[in-house]
């Protein structure tokens, strides 16, 4: 079957809509924080919940027991709750008239379990008769239409066969499909992780399957035909088409099933997409893979499985021998549905499977005859009983024992709606209480002047757990802190010493231009030393086929010693490892950009080093028999420069034809040719900044912070980052602004940039006066041990040495208060109060404990997001629950930098907000689940057990604490200090901001600074309202008026 | 007379198809007390008639016995009613005690051994009336998850699936090994595989009642004193057992 390229592409664009809704996944190594939901941030935030659970199977709000715990640990206020519940109240008039505010208040404070039950059967006359303390009328028989109409409903065609074949048939075709499936990703994607490669991945994914799947032995003993599948089309479109057509799906509902099939595995589905998407990624260009070959390696072994089965059994093999099974036996195929999916009623369960099992017509009606009465009457008791149980604890016994039937079934048509709406109401109401604790605690009138510079001013990204550090700082000392997104506003790629990728050190939402490079300072001579070979060699013997087996048997013991120290005394092991461990040389970047002589030299002296190596490894002759000359006369040999017998020829006696070779040997193994040499030049025109650009982007970054006077002797530039062991997810730590890796280097490029005499003259043009004795210092702040860590000493100006003591005592103290105050809410709790000294000595052990699953809270309990100058914030508590951005509308008129920051900054900051909520709300299906049973799987990702989806998300240690919410499962609250009409045009500048404040992802609140109000968004329109309870004294929250915009 | 007693026997300590007799009374009968009388004297009668008629099983049915015992743990992998899990588990210990019987061991020993082996089918009648009043049937695959739920429940299933299984300190284990320790390499096999698809069936047991996400109504866990009941029931058959395999190990 060859299909004509015009479908082809139609079912290559039916993958990709399909795919849509899918979020991308990273691989681990750079963890960026996404919206599981991101396809559907173009629906309101209620409806993409909906989506998200039909397309994703996960909860889009937390249980109502949880919520019930929240309102009464007092994360929830009940005020909000009660002002939220009447909001809603509105939309449901049978349930008003029939409780009103008391009847739901119950229902959502005091029941545990919903009050609408699933009724498949019983209709509201029955509850009402039970109700009425009779029993249901036991119908005229068995309804044939029903049960068929109940079954069609339940398979509809979008729905693949094998899961219809699974609740019919109890056959788990589904569960053996992703298992193989898996297999195969896990083979084909591995990354290093396996000694043994899968081979022909270069051919791409379905290619490479198709060649071992027709020869796999183990599939073909499970009776599973692939070849006789994959004969039918050379094409995975083909075989796509094929699959489709043989079980019978129309082609109207392909769409549909590819949607259901694809989200199967979406942990898969949405590394594939991002990988489609990364044409630099390394892995993606040797192997290539897309999600059409996905699905058709999904299809081909869907109906392999589902032939065997029907081989086996006689079941239906497609969609048109399903319905006709549907038509001919509806007693049997429901009595089946009932048992396989678990719904059956338990008393009947034995019975219905034996029937079942037997199939004999007579015993199948027979049964069913009594089944059906039975289960709508055990149905209409459900929630009869739910109903009494609620009318009861409301304290309205007769609630819903004198409704007649029409009202009762109103007021359970409303009930469900209004219990599948709930989650809304909890989270307005959380949302409510954490508005209003965030607002009462600004204080939006600016402190008078400083009458002398500070200190020192420090800039520290965004993240929430800066926060903290910052305030401890404040109060510390004469310090002035700024936030700024943590790669300072420099998109930088980076290739890191002794690396050959590329990291990008900016927000995934950008792509940077500018290539930085480590090189080392040549201060240490670098030198293998023995640890490091051994450390290899260990890495070699573990890492290949047959040397574990004895490894294990010869150093086995040398690993318990390892595990020994780990485990009992981390901090003093890992400090003995240091020692014995060589240290990073120290380094430099090349942040300028090289002219094209320096380019050129650059490649010269390259080719130079390789040419000396080459002669030496070819012909054993060393450096000191051979002179520049000789050596460049081989480069311009190589070059085709030079024509004629080289010196290098005579001096050594070679023939011409062991030049020639020996020419060519250079220019095909070592590269020294025009062609390469070309490329490297390309790549090194990559490298660095241009004095514009650099001049630029120092600006940029001050200004949108407004720092552009008063600058003290130190500006530290404070990048940050995690560090712990044995933790997968270690750059989930790190920081999000920097696409997941630490922010160092971004604050050494800029303070590179910062201390510039030339960039400083430019900026001086520009109005922004640097004095000389100012100096930009990169800084490293661990979160996990709160350490600052001061970087590029060495280049420190001799004036500024006198005064680094006092820096680092201020540091080291801000340190101690910052990890005793974070301390109090890590485990063990219930302890004694540290002190700081002991506290710092508590995180720092989280660094190096590899048996510790939590070493920090990360950004767990994130809320919120204020842009703003400091004075809004400072001195107030924020518990490291808000993003801070400093910015300052006076120095920003046309309001670009603010609209930058809502671009970057607030959306990134938006990503990790949902990331922790829908990790928060149901962590099986949106998050990892525990950390306890993960695995790293082909060093990208991690997989529950030996075999699993790839966990996308965060694990539960990360949000949850024993195994209640410890995240607040909120949206983010954005708070712009700007006049009003500034801040607005900002947001509806920015197309992406616009729709995701309208949609409902984002609550936005513009704190105006000239009339002291707030204005929030909500039900799609602006609101003003006084500033709740505010430190300048502003009036109690619940005597605030609204006033419409 | 010994023949016919013989035939007696095989319908006490059950051989196929004799079998059927008992799985069709252990499912019907209802109250829990009758169930456990049921269980605890149906295979001692099969002992009396033993030794009261100096019965001395042959090597062929000795081997119809571990053919019989077999089919039936195989049979335990395929139900999921747990009542009836539970008298193919009996169906398929009890005709061990044929083997057991070739050695002509005294006959306190012989009765013992049928008792350690009827321990852990006591635990699960117990788990079954447990599940029955809370989820309306003891059915795995249907509630699913209970862990999360009901810890002090599903402690008990554990317990008294760990036992079906025959794990050490239960006194099936310590049954299993004197049976072991006295059959001839071809039985001690048969021994061997009837023991692992215990195992195999405890397993998916444990995988569709206690493990796995939660599915089902919601229901009252175990108090703590009837736990703790349980808890001392199961001591006392572990210590029983232990003093018992003191003597004869």
């Amino acid at each position: 079957m060859t299909l004509s390229l015009g479908r082809q592409l139609k079912i290559r664009s039916m993958v990709h809509m399909a795919a849509e809704p899918i979020p991308n996944f990273w691989p681990m190594r750079t963890f960026i924080h996404h919206n599981p939901l991101h396809g559907l941030e173009d629906h309101p935030f209620p409806e993409a919940i909906e989506r998200g659970r039909a397309l994703f199977h996960g909860r889009g709000f937390l249980a109502r027991a949880d919520y019930q715990w929240l309102l009464a640990d007092g994360r929830i206020d009940p005020d909000a709750l009660d002002t939220a519940i009447d909001r809603a109240l509105g939309g449901y008039p049978a349930l008003q008239a029939t409780g009103g505010h008391a009847l739901i208040h119950t229902l959502l404070t005091r029941c545990r379990e919903p009050a609408r039950r699933p009724c498949v059967l019983a209709a509201a006359e029955d509850v009402a008769a039970i109700l009425a303390g009779g029993v249901p009328s036991a119908g005229d028989g068995v309804d044939v239409e029903r049960i068929e109409d109940i079954l069609r409903r339940a398979f509809p065609p979008e729905r693949p066969l094998y899961e219809a074949l699974d609740h019919l048939y109890d056959t788990r075709i589904g569960e053996t499909l992703d298992e193989l499936l898996i297999k195969t990703c896990l083979d084909f994607f591995d990354e290093g992780q396996s000694a043994w490669p899968m081979p022909g991945r270069e051919q791409g994914l379905f290619a490479a399957w198709s060649q071992l799947a027709q020869r796999n032995l183990r599939l073909f003993l499970r009776g599973l035909h692939i070849k006789k599948i994959l004969d039918q089309s050379d094409t995975p479109e083909g075989i796509i088409a094929f699959v489709l057509d043989e079980l019978g799906i129309p082609e109207s509902s392909w769409p549909g099933l590819i949607v259901r099939e694809l989200t199967h595995l979406h942990g898969w589905a949405g590394f594939i997409r991002w990988r489609e998407r990364a044409p630099r990624y390394h892995w993606a260009r040797e192997y290539p893979a897309d999600l059409v070959d996905f699905l058709a390696i999904r299809l081909v072994l869907a109906l392999s499985l589902v032939r065997e089965h029907v081989r086996r059994r006689r079941m239906p093999r497609n969609r048109f021998e399903l319905e006709a099974r549907i038509t001919e036996r509806p007693a049997e195929s429901f009595l089946r549905h009932e048992l396989f999916t678990g719904a059956v009623l338990p008393t009947r369960a034995e019975s219905v499977e034996d029937a079942v099992a037997r199939g004999r017509p007579a015993e199948i009606a027979r049964l069913i005859g009594a089944y059906i009465p039975e289960k709508r009457q055990a149905e209409a008791g459900t929630q009869s009983r739910a109903l009494e149980e609620l009318a009861q604890r409301a304290g309205t016994p007769n609630a819903f024992r004198e409704l007649s039937p029409g009202c009762l079934a109103e007021v359970l048509t409303e009930l469900e709606a209004f219990e599948r709406r709930e989650g809304m109401i909890w989270l307005e109401a959380m949302e409510t209480t954490y508005r209003r604790a965030l607002l009462s605690r600004l204080h939006p009138t600016p402190a008078p002047p400083r009458e002398k510079r500070p200190f020192a001013q420090m800039l520290f990204c965004i993240d929430v757990r800066s926060e903290r550090i910052r305030r401890q700082l404040e109060t510390l000392g004469d310090y002035q802190t700024y936030g700024i997104a943590g790669f300072f506003g420099v998109p930088v790629s980076f290739i890191a010493l002794g690396k050959g990728s590329e990291d990008h050190l900016c927000p995934v939402l950008l792509t940077p231009k500018n290539l930085v490079l480590e090189v080392t300072t040549g201060a240490e001579k670098l030198e293998t030393d023995l640890y490091s070979s051994a450390e290899h060699l260990l890495h070699d013997l573990k890492h290949s086929v047959l040397s574990p087996y004895f490894t294990v048997e010869a150093i086995g013991l040398l690993f318990g010693f390892d595990m020994v120290g780990k485990t009992l005394a981390p901090r003093l092991y890992n400090r003995w490892r240091h020692r014995i461990e060589s240290d990073k040389p120290s380094t430099r970047l090349l942040v300028d950009k090289l002219t094209r002589e320096q380019a050129d030299s650059v490649v010269r002296a390259l080719q130079r080093v390789i040419i000396v190596e080459a002669i030496h490894k070819e012909f054993g002759i060393e450096r000191e028999s051979i002179t520049d000359a000789i050596i460049r006369e081989l480069r311009e040999a190589a070059l085709g420069r030079h024509t004629g017998q080289t010196h290098f020829a005579q001096a050594f006696a070679l023939g011409k034809r062991a030049e020639a070779d020996f020419i060519q040997t250079l220019q095909q193994r070592y590269r020294i040719n025009r062609s390469y040499a070309q490329m490297q030049l390309e790549r090194l025109g990559r490298i660095g900044f241009s004095l514009d650009e650099q001049t630029y982007f120092v600006a940029q970054a001050l200004r949108s912070i407004g720092l552009t006077e008063q600058f003290s002797r130190f500006i530290i530039l404070t990048g940050h980052g995690s560090q712990s062991h044995n933790n997968p997810y270690e750059s989930a730590l790190d920081c999000g602004a920097c696409g997941g890796s630490h922010g160092l280097v971004s604050a050494r490029v800029l303070a590179h940039m910062g201390n510039k005499p030339e960039v400083r003259r430019r900026l001086r043009r520009e109005g922004i006066h640097i004095p000389d004795d100012a100096w930009f210092l990169p800084a490293f702040h661990n979160t996990t041990s709160d350490a600052i860590e001061l970087h590029d000493l060495d280049l420190l100006p001799a004036s500024h040495l006198v005064y680094l003591e006092r820096l680092r005592n201020g540091l080291q103290a801000a340190r101690r208060r910052t990890a005793a105050e974070r301390l109090q809410t890590l485990p063990p709790e219930g302890g004694p109060e540290l002190e700081p000294i002991q506290a710092a000595r508590m995180a720092q052990r989280n660094t190096v404990d590899w048996a510790q699953v939590r070493p920090e809270w990360g950004l767990a309990r994130n809320a919120g997001f204020i842009i703003g100058r400091r004075h809004l914030t400072e001195g107030s508590d924020l518990e490291g629950r808000t993003f801070l951005h400093s910015y300052d509308y006076r120095l920003d008129p046309r309001g670009r930098l603010l609209a930058n920051i809502l671009t970057g900054p607030l959306v990134v900051a938006q990503w990790i907000n949902m990331e922790h909520y829908f990790s928060t709300v149901d962590n099986e299906h949106y998050g990892s689940g525990s950390k306890v049973y993960h695995n790293v799987a082909c060093r990208l990702g991690v997989i529950t057990g030996n075999l699993s989806d790839l966990r996308t998300g965060l694990p539960a240690q990360t949000v949850l604490r024993d195994g209640r919410p410890y995240h607040d499962p909120i949206r983010l609250l954005a708070v712009i200090e700007a006049p009003f009409e500034h801040a607005q045009a900002a947001i509806d500048g920015v197309a992406k901001v616009r729709s995701l404040v309208t949609n409902g992802w984002i609550l936005v609140v513009i704190l105006d600074p000239e009339t002291h109000r707030i204005h929030r968004f909500a039900d799609g329109q602006w609101l003003e309202e006084p500033l709740p309870g505010a430190a300048h004294g502003q009036t109690d929250p619940t005597a605030a008026e609204e006033t419409r915009a | 007379m010994s023949v016919f007693l013989l035939i007696l026997a095989a319908f006490f300590l059950p051989l196929f198809p004799a079998t059927m007799l008992f799985t069709r009374l252990a499912v019907s009968t209802q109250p829990l007390p009758v169930r456990l009388a049921l269980v605890v004297f149906w295979p001692q009668i099969g002992v009396v008639l033993i030794l009261w008629g100096e019965l001395e099983p042959g090597p062929i049915l000795a081997t119809w016995a571990v053919m019989s015992a077999l089919f039936y743990a195989f049979r335990m992998l395929t139900v999921r009613e747990v009542g009836r899990w539970n008298a193919m588990l009996a169906v398929s210990a009890w005709p061990l005690v044929w083997l057991y019987a070739l050695q002509t061991p005294a006959p306190v020993d012989l009765v013992a051994v049928t008792l350690a082996l009827t321990t852990a089918p006591v635990l699960m009648l117990v788990v079954r009336e447990v599940l029955v009043g809370r989820l309306g049937a003891a059915y795995t695959g249907l509630h699913g998850g209970l862990a999360r739920d009901l810890p002090r429940l599903s402690g008990i299933i554990v317990v008294a699936t760990l036992a079906a299984m025959a794990l050490p300190l239960f006194p099936g284990f310590f049954a299993l090994l004197t049976l072991l320790g006295s059959a001839p390499v071809g039985f001690a096999i048969g021994i061997l595989l009837i023991w692992l698809l215990w195992s195999w069936a405890g397993a998916r047991l444990l995988q569709g009642t206690v493990f796995g996400p939660r599915s089902g109504p919601v229901a009252a866990d175990l108090t703590a004193p009837r736990a703790w009941g349980f808890a001392g029931l199961v001591v006392a058959l572990t210590g029983a057992g232990l003093i018992w395999t003191g003597g004869a190990l």
